[in-house]
């Protein structure tokens, strides 16, 4: 039947523009970002050096988007992942600091802490039905606590050995910085879940439509979990090069990836698909949302200037998506 | 035919209404007179619902006229009938559960004070005469969801009376309302009618329509065939006109004798809406489930399916128990569901045909079986199969399943089952909003399937669609199965005389 009368008619060029608009904005708005730094500073951005700086700087905040995207592949918020992240940088530490765990030991044990918070997360969400915002705001929280019950507040930062830095510091191949090929790895592996394996059908499918999904006989809360476990182990990953970049660990250190990662993942939304979370458009997302920084690093913007930049970024992010959406949809 | 006395409050004549290719209204006519109680009767797909929506100002005839007292109107939105007088009280009620009594009773239409705020003194003096009319005696401060079905019933007849309603059209008002609640629901029609308030009563259950009203306007395939009153109003005429005299489909010689039972099903209950359901469906068979809307039929199986558990009863597949404790778990036990509801329930309508085809069946696109991936070659060659199979109408197989027609939408949905065979499959509605000549091709589909052994049940509530294509149908009503009809028994009149048998034996019971 065909009572909702109300939805708003475009011209089909008016549409086809928007949805060009909807599906390539973020992409051109990459490029134009680019070629204005370029132009405006054509000694200090567009070179390799840079390049390879911006990349690295950038690649824990793409691994932590990577994680989230996960979570709202499959319908659901993770706003614990920068809480999260923070938590593991100062148990990491205090691992190898403290109990002289071997790195990779200590690396294996916060992966699994990750997972751990995930399925905490995923549980709470579809067994208790509690809305997952309120879940990961609430257990992201208690992380924090634990942090500061672990910590009492100070960082972690003298006896941090050298080859603990070396895990974000350090360069492999062809000298390319560590958290570059972390990240590489990182989106290659999601990438594959969600486009190539049975799995990841599943996981769009329960993203798509929850309902057609449980009919077609696929577990939904499996999947769910699933998604937050992926989000929790990926700022586990985030944490513990932070704190290998920093050589510290400190409480809050990471609590802004949150914000950053919110921003790519809507921004990655928007970019070539309607509105549809993917984990190439988080790549693409994270990519403008820290050469923007880097941007207005170059040219010595002030610090004000940047939580401007990253708070006016989500709103136009989330808007370029629901706009694909509605076009997608009508 | 009486000759109406008086100008009636609403006069409706030659109403035609399509939607798509389906015409839902050829030649409706409808007259209600200022205060009487007139029923409004006729089979699933009548036309009923699609009458009171353009009484309703919900939608558009595209021919005939309406007069409200002797003038003609259009009613152009909701809003409008209601300023003509005219309130709808749905079966499901539309009521703001967090709110109090009174302010549902005034939703919509608040009295201001000159500040421009509520003044709820006002309005406890003027709604305290028509609360004590209908019989509210919940304190008007309690908060709505804590009322019973029937006591928020009585708040939507307030709020029509607020309105200075002149009629009031109640849809299945008694569908779940306890005897009691039906008792002092009537009394309160009878009263609205007394006082010069015209009720329109729209309800499946004969004996509350002859109980209650004066006329009867009776609808068949879109046509108002009959208006009843005085001693021709008796039950065996109601039903006569429901059914009409319409020419039956002899039934079809059928392929084969059906199977070994492959499902069998044991006093299956989940109240309030499947009662106690006992039967068993054989391999090769199409079994039909027909019965009124709200018998119970999407009820028992969702029950099937995993999708609810029963309070009591039991199932086997093959002679094993068979309790699925979610869909998931009825799939692996080899069941297949085609839902009611498939742009909600069945399909991603953003997704490409190929994804929804292989939704749910993924292992046959592995590319390797060893290695977790899966082979998007192989998927775009399966789903081209498909979609050559089922001839569905589109240009390639990654075309997203929004883009398609009704019926090309339902073959995606069947032709995820068609891989991975299910040894039962359940179609819920699986022509609904389909057109002719799709429709035909999935008729001929289900009874394929039903030959290469599978076991279909097929819940409709199209009277003619069940003698065509099914070998058996049970009739359900009030959640229980009533009748079985087979062979010479299986037609359409018989279908929907079981479904009327069944409601009138309960008040009787």
């Amino acid at each position: 039947m065909n009572d909702v009368g109300y939805t708003r008619r475009l011209s089909p060029s008016t549409r086809a523009a928007l949805g060009v608009f909807a599906r390539y904005g973020t992409i051109i708005g990459l490029l134009v970002m680019i070629l204005v730094f370029s132009f405006l500073s054509p000694h200090a951005f567009p070179t390799f050096n840079n390049f390879i700086n911006v990349l690295s700087q950038a690649s824990l905040a793409m691994i932590i988007a990577g994680g989230l995207t996960m979570a709202v592949i499959v319908g659901e918020l993770d706003l614990s992942v920068g809480y999260a992240a923070s938590l593991h940088g100062v148990l990491v530490t205090g691992l190898i600091v403290a109990n002289h765990l071997p790195i990779p030991v200590a690396v294996v044990i916060e992966l699994a802490l990750g997972a751990l918070i995930g399925v905490v997360n995923g549980v709470i969400v579809t067994k208790l039905k509690v809305n997952s915002v309120i879940a990961t705001l609430g257990v992201g929280t208690v992380l924090v606590g634990l942090s500061f019950a672990y910590s009492a507040g100070v960082p972690i930062v003298s006896g941090v050995p050298e080859s603990f830095l070396q895990l974000a510091l350090g360069r492999w191949l062809f000298g390319i910085p560590n958290p570059i090929i972390f990240m590489a790895l990182v989106f290659g592996g999601l990438w594959l879940l969600v486009e190539r394996t049975a799995i990841g059908q599943e996981i769009q499918a329960v993203g798509g439509n929850p309902a057609a999904a449980r009919l077609a006989g696929i577990n939904v809360d499996r999947i769910k979990i699933l998604g937050f476990v992926l989000s929790g182990m990926c700022a586990a990953l985030t944490g513990t090069l932070l704190a290998a970049r920093l050589g510290s660990g400190t409480t809050n250190a990471a609590d802004s990836y949150l914000l950053t990662a919110f921003a790519a993942v809507f921004l990655g939304s928007a970019t070539l698909r309607d509105g549809e979370f993917h984990i190439l458009g988080t790549l693409i997302g994270t990519l403008i949302i820290v050469l923007g920084f880097n941007g207005l690093n170059i040219f010595g913007a002030p610090t004000y200037s940047q939580f401007m930049f990253q708070g006016a970024i989500l709103i136009v992010a989330v808007g370029l998506a629901s706009l694909g959406r509605s076009l997608a949809e009508s | 035919m009486a000759v109406p006395p008086a100008v009636p409050f609403v006069a409706a004549s030659a109403i035609g209404k399509s939607y798509g290719g389906a015409q839902a209204l050829r030649d409706a006519a409808l007259c209600v007179l200022p205060g009487e109680v007139h029923g409004l009767v006729g089979a699933n797909g009548a036309g009923k619902s699609t009458l009171i929506r353009i009484l309703a100002g919900l939608t558009q005839p595209d021919t005939g006229e309406i007069a409200i007292e002797g003038r003609p109107a259009r009613i152009a939105s909701p809003h409008e009938a209601s300023g003509l007088g005219m309130s709808f009280i749905h079966q499901e009620l539309a009521f703001v559960p967090d709110m109090t009594v009174l302010e549902n009773i005034m939703l919509g239409l608040p009295k201001k004070t000159r500040l421009g705020l509520v003044d709820w003194a006002a309005i406890q003096r003027d709604v305290a005469p028509i609360v004590e009319r209908v019989g509210i005696t919940a304190p008007l401060d309690a908060p709505a969801k804590r009322l019973s079905t029937a006591e928020n019933w009585l708040i939507s007849i307030a709020r029509a009376l607020v309105w200075k309603a002149r009629l009031i059209v109640m849809d299945e008002p008694t569908a779940s309302l306890s005897a009691g609640e039906c008792r002092k629901l009537f009394s309160i029609i009878r009263g609205l009618s007394a006082s010069g308030v015209a009720v329109l009563y729209v309800s499946h259950r004969l004996d509350e329509i002859l109980d209650l009203c004066g006329r009867v306007t009776v609808l068949r395939d879109g046509r108002s065939v009959a208006v009843l009153d005085g001693p021709e109003l008796t039950r065996r005429r109601l039903v006569q006109a429901i059914v009409g005299g319409a020419v039956e489909h002899l039934p079809k010689a059928r392929d084969a004798a059906p199977g070994e039972v492959i499902l069998s099903v044991r006093g299956l209950r989940r109240l309030p809406r499947v009662a106690e359901a006992s039967f068993d469906l054989r391999r090769g068979e199409v079994l039909g489930l027909g019965g009124l809307v709200g018998a119970g039929r999407s009820e028992l199986a969702r029950l099937l399916y995993g999708a609810d558990r029963p309070d009591a009863g039991g199932m086997t597949i093959e002679g094993r128990p068979f309790a699925p404790r979610s869909p998931a778990g009825a799939v692996r036990a080899g069941l297949g569901l085609v839902p009611e509801e498939r742009r909600m329930e069945g399909l991603l309508l953003g997704k490409s045909i190929a994804f929804n085809l292989s939704l749910g069946n993924l292992t046959p696109l592995l590319a390797s079986p060893v290695l977790p991936f899966i082979s998007p070659r192989k998927r775009a060659r399966l789903a081209q199969a498909t979609i050559h199979d089922l001839s569905i109408k589109a240009r390639s197989p990654e075309q997203p399943v929004g883009r398609l027609s009704g019926g090309n939408q339902q073959k995606v949905v069947i032709g995820r089952w068609l891989r991975s065979k299910p040894k039962i499959l359940i179609l819920d509605e699986p022509t609904r909003g389909v057109d002719i000549g799709a429709r035909g091709e999935i008729h001929r589909l289900i009874r394929a399937l039903a030959r290469d052994g599978m076991a279909v049940l097929v819940i409709s509530s199209e009277p003619d669609e069940l003698p065509d294509l099914c070998d058996r149908v049970l009739v359900m009503a009030e959640g229980r199965i009533v009748r079985e009809l087979a062979g010479a028994g299986l037609t359409r009149s018989a279908i929907i005389e079981a479904s009327y048998a069944a409601t009138e034996e309960r008040v009787s019971a």
